[in-house]
């Protein structure tokens, strides 16, 4: 096990520059989760942690040892691929115990690992097994199995689970989570999916462009994001944007006034981009505003309604069921504890 | 793993070492494909800067001389009057060959590609000249085809008189051209059949509900998907029929007359018979040219007889 | 064309089949039958599609005339070594031509293809005189090494990258991860997942060999060197006739045992070619 950290680390192919000068430190036991949307260099960055690409500057240690130019398997890490990589030529338990065949491990030693492992991941009467007559999930837990066999310093994921369907997507998370806790291996692990990164990550990083846009606690970031983008990224359904400016009678977007926190006439005259998550807004005969609704989707839990906010379309999730149909106006008002400003020049938090 | 010590020096971040990832990479390739490489220089570039060499000069093989005679050879070569009718036989011969092949592998595919009982055994049947040893199946032939031999009689069962195939020449040169056919139009009968089982049958599906008649779905679905193959196949296919020697060797030895004596015939009587060493290889250089401008030009077409290419 | 034939179109089919496959079965079978004909009724008419009488010293005489068992021995282990030397050498070429980034590759890649536009025939005579002045004429040298590693092999190298292209990156990534280095992961990955590949290499590679006729009859010369194609034609008679029924039962003797195995493993022989890579 060891802490992981990543200095100034870029990477460029010829005059294209895929990532620009990555800081990020990783403790001990951590699990950490790269998410962005695609292009954004989180794949190409898990890649060179492990060592499957170069690193154009900067540097990459593991455990105190510089590793940018070790080969992976000096690295000591182990990784789980987005479409399992199993040989397929070998059984699961050849599969599982190969990498220790060549680091040297005597026979008996390596049985015992693999049960071990097969014993953790529940797979113990698959041993005999070909990849090819196992299911999904199986090979899916094989691919851990893989990794965890050899007790590297640090896991690697590549988007482990988009291969799987969405129910076993979300028991596969709850197992890599619980394998997690059971291992407290330092792990980096890579997704697309912000209800990934939220449900698993001790440290999510948001990744846009090859920049790292905010690190931090699932919550943190979803609580206050950094800027419009990780507001916009983490969430779902997304946030609400409207743009418009802060007048001495609240925000004032076309069509519409909404009431502010005292604290953000201190921005008076700017134009702002307001951030409203859709479970933000409450019902409110009295004192909201009026807004003409588009769509009514009931999920049974709660009621997700797609309305016109003045000239701007927005959704809101209630968890009072709506009666209401298309084209009836309803009355909403922000939950003034939770509005998000930023600049609508730069994207930046302002409050 | 080198780690490099002493000399590290202090500006940069750690001394990286000489063989980066990347350049060991690029070693394993290079020791990869050196048996490969190292082969192709000496058995097929220097021999191909010989023969370039050899055409310039004058090569008396008992007086042991070779001299310097610059394009003297490639004036014989013109001034050959063989040569035109060397020419002749081999573009009839690939032509030929090539047409017949083609077409007859693209029927035979049509037919294994029905759904049918016993396919495989048919399959398995037409193919298996391919694996029939080729001067075994040139030597057989070369019996049928005798004046006396099976194939005329059986045709005298029926009251024909036929000819004597390997002695008259147009009779000479279909029979060589239809040997060979025979001999490996099946090796294109399965690259036809593989293209065929490759277009989805929803196409034919979808063309069936339009009301396509299923000549029209041949013409519009079925050759324009397996076009690549057509082009791929007919390269194979020309490039091999001008390389066809055994079955001349064995069969008419280029006659009669020089009726079937193809340019690799040919070639080889003058260098390996009457020791011509010097125009045999500028009758290579020949051989190459006509190779290459062929496949290019084949190559070249694609654009405009490829409908579809993957 | 997927459609549902009717009975009567199948009978058709069926028939036109039947007629079609007589040039391609009947060689065959004329040539067995005729081996075992007395010489007096190899030409009779009306033709005895099967033999009348047997006259089974033809192949007595195969061995008689001929040193035929050595020639067939020459002509086995040079197709076994050219094989698998093939096997090596265009596995190797074609897996790092695939998978492995190093300068120039595709420049040597093309360079390498040029063997595959250049007929043996073309490079015939300098190849002769090369091996004459090493000694190495009327040796077997040049049928095992101009196979293995120049122009015919080149194809198999083409054929062996258009595999590799196909496997996935993320199974080497993942055996590097596992601590394999390149030539490890090429035997232990790349190799093993190669073996329909290696196969259709291997029957093609075979019958290339099997099937050489210019290269021996240019660089051989005693009967003892001679392979099977070019001892075929060396039974005739005092005028240069051929012997008939013995060269047919010498060719019979050389054909059937490859025709038996592709029988048996037809499946592989067919599928293997036509997976050539030629999709590529």
């Amino acid at each position: 096990m060891a802490e992981v950290t990543l200095s100034r680390v870029r990477k460029n192919y010829g005059a294209v520059d895929i990532i620009h000068g990555v800081d990020l430190g990783i403790d001990d036991g951590e699990f950490v989760v790269l998410v962005g949307p695609s292009g954004c260099g989180k794949s190409t960055l898990l890649r060179m942690i492990a060592g499957l690409e170069s690193i154009t500057g900067g540097e990459i240690k593991i455990g105190g040892r510089v590793v940018n130019d070790l080969d992976p398997k000096d690295r000591d890490i182990a990784m789980v691929f987005q479409n399992y990589a199993l040989y397929p030529h070998m059984t699961v338990a050849t599969n599982m115990g190969f990498s220790l065949e060549h680091r040297g491990t005597g026979k008996a030693e390596i049985a015992a690992r693999v049960q071990w492992a097969a014993d953790i991941l529940d797979l113990s009467h698959l041993l005999d097994r070909y990849p090819r007559q196992l299911s999904g999930g199986q090979r899916q837990r094989v691919a851990m199995g893989r990794a965890i066999v050899r007790n590297p310093q640090v896991f690697l994921f590549d988007e482990p689970l988009s291969n799987l369907d969405a129910k076993l997507r979300v028991v596969m998370r709850g197992e890599i989570k619980s394998l997690h806790q059971k291992l407290k291996t330092t792990t980096i692990y890579v997704t697309h999916d912000q209800v990934e990164a939220m449900t698993m990550a001790d440290k999510i990083v948001v990744l846009n462009g090859g920049r790292v846009e905010q690190i931090g606690a699932p919550l943190d970031l979803y609580d206050r994001p950094a800027n419009q983008f990780v507001a916009g990224f983490i969430g779902s359904p997304a946030m609400n944007f409207l743009t418009g400016t802060i007048t001495a009678e609240g925000f004032a977007a076309p069509g519409i006034l909404l009431p502010l926190p005292e604290a953000a006439y201190e921005f008076r005259g700017r134009e702002v981009v307001h951030g409203i998550r859709p479970e933000h807004f409450v019902p409110d005969d009295d004192n909201g505003v009026p807004a003409e609704i588009v769509l009514v989707e009931p999920m049974g839990s709660e009621t997700q309604v797609t309305m016109k906010l003045g000239e701007t379309q927005v959704t809101g999730i209630f968890r009072e069921r709506v009666s209401l149909s298309p084209g009836a106006t309803i009355h909403v008002r922000p939950d003034l504890a939770n509005i998000h400003l930023f600049a609508a020049d730069s994207g930046q938090r302002l409050n | 793993m080198a780690v490099a010590q002493d000399h590290a020096r202090p500006e940069s971040r750690s001394s990286s070492p000489f063989w980066t990832i990347a350049r060991r990479d690029s070693l394993a390739g290079f020791l990869f494909i050196a048996p490969q490489v190292i082969g192709i220089i000496v058995f097929v570039l220097i021999p191909l800067g010989l023969v370039f060499w050899y055409s310039l000069h004058e090569w008396n093989v008992l007086a042991n001389t070779f001299t310097y005679t610059g394009a003297q050879n490639y004036r014989m070569l013109i001034e050959d009057t063989n040569l035109v009718e060397v020419l002749g036989a081999t573009a009839i011969f690939s032509a030929g060959l090539v047409v017949l092949n083609l077409s007859l592998a693209l029927l035979l595919a049509v037919l294994l590609n029905q759904k049918l009982a016993g396919i495989t055994i048919f399959r398995t049947l037409f193919f298996s000249p391919v694996v029939v040893s080729l001067v075994a199946w040139t030597i057989v032939w070369g019996f049928l085809l005798q004046k006396n031999g099976g194939i005329n009689g059986m045709l005298q069962v029926f009251g024909i008189e036929g000819p004597n195939w390997l002695r008259e020449e147009t009779t000479a040169m279909i029979s060589v051209i239809v040997v060979q056919v025979f001999k490996n139009v099946g090796l294109n009968m399965i690259l036809f059949l593989a293209a065929l089982q490759g277009v989805p049958n929803e196409l034919y599906e979808a063309a069936r509900i339009d009301g396509a008649p299923a000549s029209r779905q041949f013409r519009r679905i079925t050759l324009p998907l397996i076009s690549p193959t057509i082009l791929l196949t007919s390269i194979i296919t020309i490039v091999g029929s001008l390389q066809v020697f055994a079955q001349i060797a064995v069969l008419t030895q280029g006659g009669p007359g020089m009726s079937t004596t193809v340019l690799v015939y040919y070639l080889y009587q003058q260098a390996f018979q009457f020791h011509l060493f010097g125009y045999g290889s500028t009758l290579s250089i020949l051989l190459f040219v006509i190779v290459a401008v062929l496949t290019f030009a084949q190559w070249q077409m694609r654009k405009r007889i490829v409908f579809y290419e993957s | 064309m997927k459609a549902e034939l009717s009975p009567r179109l199948k009978t058709v089919l069926y028939g036109v089949m039947c007629v079609l496959l007589i040039p391609f079965v009947f060689p065959t079978w004329w040539m067995v039958t005729s081996s075992v004909k007395p010489i007096s009724d190899i030409f009779a008419f009306p033709p005895q599609l099967i033999p009348r009488s047997y006259d089974w010293t033809t192949y007595s005489k195969v061995f008689e005339l001929q040193p035929f068992v050595r020639q067939y021995w020459n002509s086995a282990y040079i197709a076994a070594i050219v094989t698998s030397g093939t096997m090596v050498v265009s596995s190797m070429a074609g897996y790092a031509f695939a998978r492995i980034r190093f300068p120039f590759a595709n420049t040597i890649f093309m360079i390498v293809l040029l063997g595959l536009l250049i007929p043996s025939e073309v490079t015939i005579v300098p190849l002769f005189q090369m091996f004459l002045k090493a000694g190495m004429v009327n040796t077997h040298w040049p049928l095992i090494l101009v196979p293995i590693f120049g122009a015919p092999s080149v194809f198999a190298t083409f054929v062996m990258r258009q595999f590799f292209v196909t496997l996935p990156a993320e199974l080497e990534e993942a055996a590097r991860v596992d601590g394999l280095g390149r030539f490890k992961i090429f035997r232990k990955i790349a190799l093993p997942l190669a073996k329909p590949a290696l196969a259709s290499v291997a029957i093609f590679t075979f019958l290339h060999s099997w099937n050489l006729f210019l290269e021996p009859i240019v660089f051989l010369s005693s009967a003892n060197k001679f392979t099977l194609p070019q001892a075929l034609t060396q039974y005739t008679d005092a005028y240069g006739g051929p012997m008939w029924n013995i060269q047919l039962a010498a060719a019979t003797l050389t054909a059937l045992p490859v025709l038996i195995v592709f029988i048996i493993a037809q499946k592989q022989f067919v599928e293997g070619l036509a997976h050539t890579g030629l999709k590529g």
